[in-house]
């Protein structure tokens, strides 16, 4: 089916010198999603470190303890399986948004277009519009210049720090951080780490912009191979728009011969990656959507109906039908939706304490002195809630089992690892042979703590 | 200063992107590493002496280390390669 994929080639040369791309400011239905968006998420970002949750951080990854807390969940590097899930699902659910609606996640969501969009806007504060800054740029050096120049590196660099000490914030508790801060005894590691991920926000989203999508970025490699022909792409509507051409306002652009494209090349102005959206589908392309409301703009002028660029599939413009359900998204949407469920199941289920026994390696068995089998275990027991419990041990099997030492209470730490030696005793013959016997471990204040494990007693047939 | 020929331009910009494209994709194979090492290696338990209970011998852990150096360096490579590649123009077809 792809090679039916209309040839969309644009001549470019392979490596062009890089020219500093200005983007138009626009308006309209897309432009406010994506404020909308930028709002959202750099709220979480900014904010979400500063919430407490029963007393601590809300969010936290605490490396230096090895657990990371999310609101009410704590993770372990035991928990090593949840990431990897997470990472899964994060990947497989690009796939789905990118075969249904393209490149939705550049457009919107990435912290590349959120925080170029906040730099842009700063820059738009400075130095004025398109046009004035194209013009600033062109002029030899004056007070003025420098004074317009200077107040966006210093809204820039507030704005690269703020970004790296919430960053760090995630990491080490940002109450704490900012106390050292306000006391000047911030740490080295902090210190360098702050000005590490300042330095990458003010590289990327002040100068690097469209380059990290066009030349770092591997999802912008790959994301056509998700494409088909039922994809929502952006794109131009050759067929209505050409012969391109300025023409009189009110004039019917079929009576002169026209298509409804009146050349203003708003929509070339606009684009962040700077490329010409009416040269057909390219990599280079964000899927912004900054070229349909410059477009749908123009076309309300001169009034033409809007539309002439717009979110459509290949199919579409083929007059063709677009099919939402095909294959792929199907396939992505099903092993998506396993995951998921996967994940907040094992997450339902997942243990507040984790128990492992390990047999003494050293003896099978031991008969006692009044016709018992004793056999020794080391039980470790992990406490993964965030508070101290006191824990008892209990053993199961086919006739009564007696733990020893008898009642012992075993208090363990938040977070800690304690490894206890225990001896399980039972009849000689009773059964017959060896069994597998179930360990218990419950907490003595909280009921609903509790995990049990299998392991495997060792006894004398007759 | 002379203008610089276009063969020379093109020169430069290659240079830059290849320059910039590796040193991005071994951040994010030492991102990786750094990731899956410490997941599995806790630097206290040396102070402590708590190691691992599979850390049963060296030859073992050299052996594990070596192959996921070897994984991520080789995830690293296969990044740069793939984006030092000059992108394809458009869409498949």
């Amino acid at each position: 089916m792809n090679a039916k994929f209309p040839p969309i080639v644009v001549e470019a040369p392979l490596y062009a010198a890089h020219e500093k791309v200005y983007p138009r400011e626009i308006t309209g239905r897309y432009a406010r999603m994506r404020t909308l968006s930028v709002w959202v998420l750099l709220g979480i970002f900014y904010l979400f470190p500063w919430l407490s949750w029963g007393g601590r951080q809300a969010v936290l990854f605490d490396l230096p303890a090895r657990k990371f807390f999310i609101f009410g969940l704590v993770f372990w590097p035991q928990d090593f399986i949840f990431l990897t899930l997470l990472l899964i699902i994060a990947a497989l659910s690009l796939f789905f948004f990118t075969a249904v609606g393209g490149r939705l996640w550049c457009g919107y969501a990435c912290p590349q277009t959120v925080w170029t969009e906040t730099f842009l806007w700063m820059e738009r504060v400075t130095e004025g519009n398109r046009a004035a800054r194209q013009k600033l740029d062109r002029a030899p050096w004056s007070m003025g210049k420098l004074a317009r120049k200077s107040a966006k590196q210093v809204l820039w660099i507030t704005a690269a720090l703020w970004t790296g000490f919430t960053f760090v914030g995630f990491f080490t508790p940002i109450h704490l951080l900012s106390a050292e801060i306000a006391g000047a005894s911030l740490g080295g590691w902090e210190m360098f780490w702050i000005l590490f991920y300042g330095f990458a926000t003010y590289g990327n989203a002040g100068y690097l912009r469209e380059q990290v999508c066009k030349y770092m970025c591997p999802y912008a490699r790959f994301q056509s191979a998700m494409f088909d022909r039922d994809t929502l792409v952006i794109t131009y509507d050759t067929e209505r728009g050409e012969p391109r051409g300025a023409r009189k306002r009110g004039t019917d652009p079929r009576a002169a011969g026209k298509g409804d494209c009146i050349d203003c090349t708003w929509c070339v102005q606009v684009c962040p990656t700077g490329i010409d959206i009416r040269q057909g589908l390219q990599i280079d392309c964000i899927a912004c959507a900054a070229c349909i409301d410059a477009c749908d703009t123009v076309m309300d002028k001169v009034g033409s109906p809007r539309g002439l660029i717009r979110y459509t599939t290949q199919h579409a413009l083929d007059h063709e039908k677009t099919r939402l359900l095909r294959p792929r998204v199907i396939i992505y949407g099903a092993l998506l939706a396993l995951l998921i469920t996967g994940f907040v199941v094992m997450l339902a289920l997942r243990s507040p304490v984790s128990l492992d026994v390990i047999r003494d390696r050293n003896s099978l068995y031991r008969l006692t002195d009044d016709g018992n089998v004793d056999n020794v275990y080391t039980v470790r027991i992990l406490n993964k809630t965030e508070h101290e419990h006191k824990f008892v041990v209990s053993a199961r099997g086919a006739s009564a089992l007696s733990v020893l030492p008898a009642g012992r209470e075993y208090s363990v730490p938040s977070g800690a690892v304690y490894s206890i030696p225990v001896r399980i005793r039972r009849a000689t013959y009773d059964p017959q042979g060896p069994e597998t016997i179930t360990l218990e471990l419950q907490s003595v204040d909280d009921p609903a703590v509790r995990v049990e494990t299998k392991a495997r007693f060792l006894a004398p047939s007759r | 200063m002379a203008p610089l020929s276009s063969s020379e331009i093109r020169r430069r910009a290659q240079l830059r992107r290849v320059v910039v494209v590796t040193c991005w994709s071994g951040f994010l194979a030492a991102a990786l590493a750094t990731m899956i090492c410490f997941a599995f290696i806790d630097p206290r338990a040396f102070a402590e002496g708590r190691t691992p209970e599979w850390w049963t011998t060296r030859s073992h852990v050299y052996a594990l280390g070596f192959f996921l150096f070897w994984l991520t360096g080789t995830a690293g490579a296969g990044l740069a390669w793939f984006l030092a590649r000059p992108a394809r123009r458009g869409l498949r077809r």
